[in-house]
C-alpha cells in the first residue's frame, strides 16, 4: 500500500504540512509561477519529477520526461530565453550529460528565470558516483543556493527565480540526498491554478556573434554583482551569533541541521555561519562576518569547497586567522557525513587549538551508514538488492548465461538491469554511465578477439545508447547488443520512457526500438519476449556468432508495474519433487528468490510467486510443473 | 502490558531507527507515527533511506519526535530501534551499541534463497536473540509470524499492529484512541481496508511479549 498523501494540520495562525524536500521543490516551483518543466528521471530527484508529472496530467503546468538530460536542458533553456519561467531537474550526474547547452546558454543569459534543480547523492545510495555539483557553479560562471530544511527548499526556489530574472542569469538550487529525502513541516500554500507558457522570443545579433568572451566578461561582472545583492547575501547566516567565542564553525547549508545537533549534542559552545550562497562569494561579506574570530574550523559534505574559498579570501586580506580544515579534524572527504562523524570534530573544537596534544589524536571508529557485516565474531550477511520477483528479465539474463563463455566481456550499463551484475545472477562486467555499454563494447571489440555482448535497457538506449549504435553500423563493429526492453524507467521507480505501452502521458507516442534499430542500418535484429528462455538462447548464440553489429531486444513488461494493476497475476507452478535431480540450475544460476530450499528440497514460495513460469521454461529436467490460468 | 511505566512524558526529542527490508512497510509505519505526532500538535521529522528497497535491499528511517528539522541522529543517540527482520535488527544495533536503547522487534527472519548458495552462512537464530539482548536493555519481540498465521484475510498488515504497540509507550506522546483514529483515516477511507487496519490495530498488542535474557 503506498500511503503518499500531505500530512498536513491547522492552526490559528497558520496551515502547515509535512513534506519530504523533494515535494517542497514543487511547492516552490507553483508558488513562482514556473510555466515549464523538464527532467530525466534519477534518484534521489525522482519524487520531484513524480509529483510534477502528475500535475502536468492534471494540466496545471507543462512538464516533460524528457529523452535525456541535455534535451531537458534545451527544452526548457529557449523557454527562458523567451520570456518563460522554467525549470530542470536531475540528479547530480545529469549535469554532465546537460553541461553542453549550459555553458552555452551561461553565456547569453535567460529573459525568464530559469533554476536547475541538481540533486546530489552522496555515499552513492544510487549513483555511479557522488561528484559535488556544488563546482558547476565556478565552472560555469553561475550562481548556486544551497537549502537546508523543507521550508528553505521551498522558499530558496521562488528567491531563485526572482534573482535569475533580476540578473538575468541561470540559477542553480543544489540539495542533496539529506535535503531530498528528508521530511519536515512546511508552510502550506494553496495554488491550483494553471501556469501559463506564453512565450515571446526577441531576435538579437548578440546571439550570433561569434566573439563571445564579451559575455564571458559580462559574467564576471554580474558575478561580483550577485555577490553583493543583499538578498543573495542573507542566504549566509551566521548562528548562534550571542556567543562570545573566538572560534567560529563554517559549514554548508545542505548538512547544517546536522551540525547544529552535532553541536549541541557535544555541548561546544560556539557560532556556526551557514553557508548556503555557495557561489559566488562576496569577499567584503566574508570578511565582515570573520573579522571578530580568531580560530575558523571547516565542516562540510564531499569536497574541500567552501573551505578552499573561504581560505583564500582570509589569505587576500591577510586576516588574521588560523584555518582548521576538515581534513585535520579528521572528516573524510568521501560518503555521506552524518552526526556520528561529526561528533569527534566539536571535541577537538571545544579543546584548545594551540596546544599540540589537542591534534594528536587516533579517529574514533564509526561507520557512516548502517552497514554492519561483522563484529565479535558474528557475521551479518549483507542485504542485497535483487531484481524483483517475477522479474521477466530475470530469463532474458538466463539465456546470456547460457549462450556466453566466461571470458566473453560484458558491459552493462545503468538500470535494473545493473542488478544481474552482481551475485547470483553475475551477468555484466562493468558499469560507466547511461549508454557507455556500447560504446566500451565497441572498443573493447577492438582490442580483444573475444565476443563482447553490450547490455542495455530501454530508458539507457534511448538516452544515450543510439550515437555508439550508429558508430557501430558506420564501422561495422563485431558487436552483440542486448537491449532488455521493461517498457518503463523502472530502476527509479516506473517513470514513462520513450518505449512505453501502458504507463505514458497523454499525448506520448511509442517508439519502436525495433524501427529505430533497422533505421540505423543495424542488417541482424530479432524483437523477442524475454520469457522464451531456450528459443532466445539459441538466437543470441547466433546473433554472437554474426559478424558486425547484432541487435537482439528482449521485450517484457516491468513486473511491479503489472503488479500496480493487477495484485493478483495467477497461481504458482510447483515442483514435481520425483522429477526433480536438485541440479541447481533454477536456484542458484536462474536465483528466483521465489525458488527456496527447504528441508533439502527446492520449492516455490507461493506467497511471493507471481506466475511467471519462467522458470518452467528453465528446468531442463522438466520438474517445474505450470498449473492452468485459473 | 503497559511498558515504560516509569517515564515522564517531556519535550526533549525522541529518536526512533525503523530498519527492516524493502516491502516491511518501513516507510509507512514511519508516515503513520508521523502523521499521528504532527496530527496532535507536536514537532516532528524523518528521513528515509531506501536505496534500492524495492528490490528487497535494506531500508532504514529515522524519526525524531519533538524536533522540528534534523532527523538524522548519532547513532549512540537512539532510544528506540524498531526492527521489522531481525538480521537487520542487529545490523542496527551493533552501531548502537553505546546507547543501549530499547527495541521492539519481530520475528521474522528472512533469509533470501539467493543469498543462500553455501557461500554465506548465517547466523543461528536464537544466537542473534542472544546479541540482540546483549546491546539492548529491553527488547520486546513482537509475534509476527503468530499474528499473521491468526490474520484471517489475504491483506496482513505488519506495520499497523507495530504502530498499536507504539501507542502503549507514554513517553511517545501518541495515546491510543486519538491515534488509532488519526492512522485509520490516514490509511484512507476504504471501509475495507480500514476494518483490515481496525483489526490489526487491536491485534498488535495481543503478541507482544518481553524476550527472555534482556533486562
Amino acid at each position: 500500500m503506498t500511503v503518499d498523501k500531505d500530512l498536513k494540520r491547522s492552526s490559528e495562525e497558520k496551515e502547515t504540512q509535512l513534506l519530504m524536500g523533494n515535494r517542497a521543490v514543487v511547492q516552490g516551483l507553483l508558488e513562482a509561477k514556473v510555466g515549464l518543466t523538464t527532467a530525466y528521471p534519477g534518484t534521489p530527484s525522482t519524487e520531484i519529477q513524480m509529483l510534477l508529472y502528475r500535475l502536468s496530467q492534471k494540466g496545471q503546468l507543462y512538464f516533460e520526461f524528457s529523452v535525456n538530460e541535455k534535451v531537458a536542458f534545451e527544452i526548457a533553456g529557449a523557454a527562458a530565453m523567451s520570456g518563460v519561467r522554467s525549470a530542470v531537474i536531475m540528479k547530480h550526474v545529469g549535469m554532465n550529460v546537460a553541461s553542453d547547452p549550459l555553458m552555452a546558454l551561461s553565456y547569453f543569459g535567460v529573459i525568464g528565470g530559469m533554476v536547475v534543480i541538481v540533486v546530489d547523492d552522496p555515499g552513492c545510495l544510487s549513483s555511479q558516483n557522488e561528484q559535488d555539483s556544488r563546482f558547476w557553479g565556478k565552472f560555469a560562471h553561475l550562481p548556486i543556493l544551497e537549502p537546508s530544511t523543507s521550508q528553505e527548499v521551498k522558499d530558496t526556489i521562488v528567491k531563485a527565480f526572482e534573482l535569475s530574472e533580476k540578473y538575468n542569469m541561470i540559477f542553480f538550487v543544489r540539495m542533496t540526498n539529506y535535503t531530498a529525502l528528508n521530511t519536515s513541516e512546511v508552510e502550506k500554500v494553496v495554488i491550483e491554478e494553471k501556469m501559463k507558457r506564453d512565450g515571446h522570443f526577441v531576435k538579437d545579433v548578440k546571439y550570433l556573434i561569434p566573439a563571445r568572451y564579451i559575455y564571458h566578461k559580462e559574467l564576471h561582472g554580474k558575478l561580483l554583482a550577485i555577490g553583493e545583492d543583499p538578498v543573495f547575501q542573507s542566504f549566509n547566516e551566521l548562528k548562534f551569533s550571542d556567543s562570545a567565542s573566538d572560534k567560529l564553525v563554517i559549514t554548508q547549508g545542505a548538512i547544517y541541521p546536522m551540525v547544529e545537533y552535532a553541536r549541541n549534542y557535544v555541548g561546544v559552545d560556539v557560532p556556526i555561519l551557514k553557508v548556503s550562497a555557495i557561489h559566488p562569494f562576496s569577499e567584503k561579506q566574508i570578511v565582515s562576518l570573520l573579522k571578530r574570530f580568531k580560530y575558523v574550523y571547516f565542516i562540510e559534505e564531499l569536497e574541500t569547497y567552501i573551505e578552499d574559498e573561504i581560505t583564500s579570501i582570509i589569505g587576500k586580506h591577510n586576516l588574521n586567522i588560523k584555518v582548521f580544515g576538515k581534513n585535520k579534524l579528521g572528516i573524510p572527504q568521501e560518503n555521506r557525513l552524518p552526526p556520528d562523524l561529526m561528533l569527534h570534530p566539536f571535541k577537538l573544537i571545544a579543546s584548545d587549538p594551540d596546544d599540540e596534544q589537542t591534534w594528536n589524536f587516533k579517529l574514533p571508529e564509526s561507520s557512516p551508514y548502517p552497514q554492519v557485516f561483522e563484529r565479535d565474531g558474528l557475521l551479518i550477511p549483507r542485504t542485497l538488492p535483487r531484481l524483483c520477483d517475477g522479474c521477466s528479465h530475470r530469463g532474458a539474463f538466463q539465456s546470456i548465461k547460457q549462450a556466453v563463455k566466461a571470458d566473453y566481456i560484458l558491459p552493462s550499463d545503468i538500470g535494473c538491469y545493473a542488478l544481474g551484475q552482481v551475485s547470483p545472477i553475475e551477468i555484466g562486467d562493468f558499469w560507466l554511465c547511461m549508454g557507455a555499454s556500447i560504446g566500451t563494447a565497441i572498443g573493447h571489440s577492438l582490442v580483444h578477439k573475444k565476443p563482447v555482448i553490450a547490455i542495455i535497457g530501454d530508458g539507457t538506449f534511448f538516452h544515450a545508447g543510439i550515437p555508439p549504435l550508429i558508430d557501430a553500423v558506420l564501422y561495422d563493429h563485431n558487436i552483440t547488443v542486448a537491449i532488455l526492453n521493461n517498457r518503463l524507467t523502472a530502476m527509479t521507480g516506473g517513470q514513462p520512457s520513450p518505449s512505453s505501452t501502458v504507463k505514458k502521458a497523454e499525448n506520448q507516442n511509442e517508439i519502436d526500438i525495433e524501427q529505430v534499430v533497422r533505421g540505423i542500418g543495424v542488417k541482424w535484429v530479432k524483437s523477442v519476449a524475454a520469457e522464451n528462455v531456450q528459443e532466445n538462447t539459441k538466437l543470441l548464440k547466433e546473433a554472437i556468432e554474426y559478424e558486425g553489429p547484432a541487435v537482439m531486444i528482449f521485450s517484457g513488461n516491468c513486473v511491479v508495474e503489472l503488479l500496480r494493476h493487477n495484485f493478483d497475476l495467477g497461481q504458482a507452478p510447483y515442483v514435481d519433487q520425483e522429477a526433480c535431480i536438485y541440479c541447481g540450475i533454477c536456484y542458484i544460476d536462474f536465483a528466483c528468490p521465489s525458488i527456496v530450499k527447504k528441508d533439502g528440497r527446492i520449492e516455490i514460495r507461493e506467497e511471493t510467486c507471481t506466475a511467471c513460469n519462467i522458470c518452467v521454461d528453465v528446468c531442463p529436467h522438466d520438474a517445474i510443473i505450470a498449473r492452468k490460468k485459473t | 502490558m503497559k511498558m515504560g511505566e516509569n517515564i515522564e512524558q517531556n519535550d526533549k526529542p525522541f529518536n526512533i531507527a525503523i530498519v527492516g527490508l524493502g516491502g516491511q512497510g518501513v516507510i509507512t509505519l514511519t508516515k503513520l507515527i508521523a502523521s499521528t505526532s504532527f496530527g496532535l500538535g507536536k514537532k516532528v521529522c524523518f528521513n528515509e533511506i531506501h536505496g534500492l528497497s524495492q528490490r528487497g535491499g535494506s531500508v532504514q528511517s529515522l524519526i525524531r519526535l519533538n524536533e522540528a528539522h534534523n532527523p538524522i541522529f548519532a547513532a549512540e543517540d537512539v532510544d528506540l530501534v524498531i526492527g521489522m527482520e531481525k538480521l537487520e535488527t542487529i545490523r542496527y544495533l551493533y552501531l548502537a551499541k553505546k546507547a543501549n536503547p530499547r527495541v521492539i522487534m519481530t520475528n521474522k527472519y528472512d533469509i533470501r534463497s539467493t543469498h543462500d548458495l553455501g557461500l554465506v552462512t548465517f547466523p543461528d537464530e536464537q544466537e542473534i536473540d542472544k546479541e540482540i539482548a546483549r546491546y539492548a536493555s529491553e527488547v520486546y519481540l513482537f509475534d509476527a509470524l503468530g499474528y499473521e498465521e491468526n490474520f484471517k484475510g489475504k491483506f496482513k498488515p505488519l506495520n499497523v499492529p507495530v504502530f498499536a504497540i507504539l501507542t502503549t509507550f507514554p513517553e511517545l506522546g501518541l495515546p491510543e484512541k486519538e491515534s488509532k483514529e488519526l492512522v485509520l483515516d490516514y490509511l484512507g477511507r476504504n471501509m475495507f481496508i480500514r476494518q483490515i487496519n481496525k483489526k490489526a490495530f487491536e491485534e498488535g498488542p495481543k503478541w507482544l511479549k518481553k524476550l527472555e535474557g534482556s533486562s
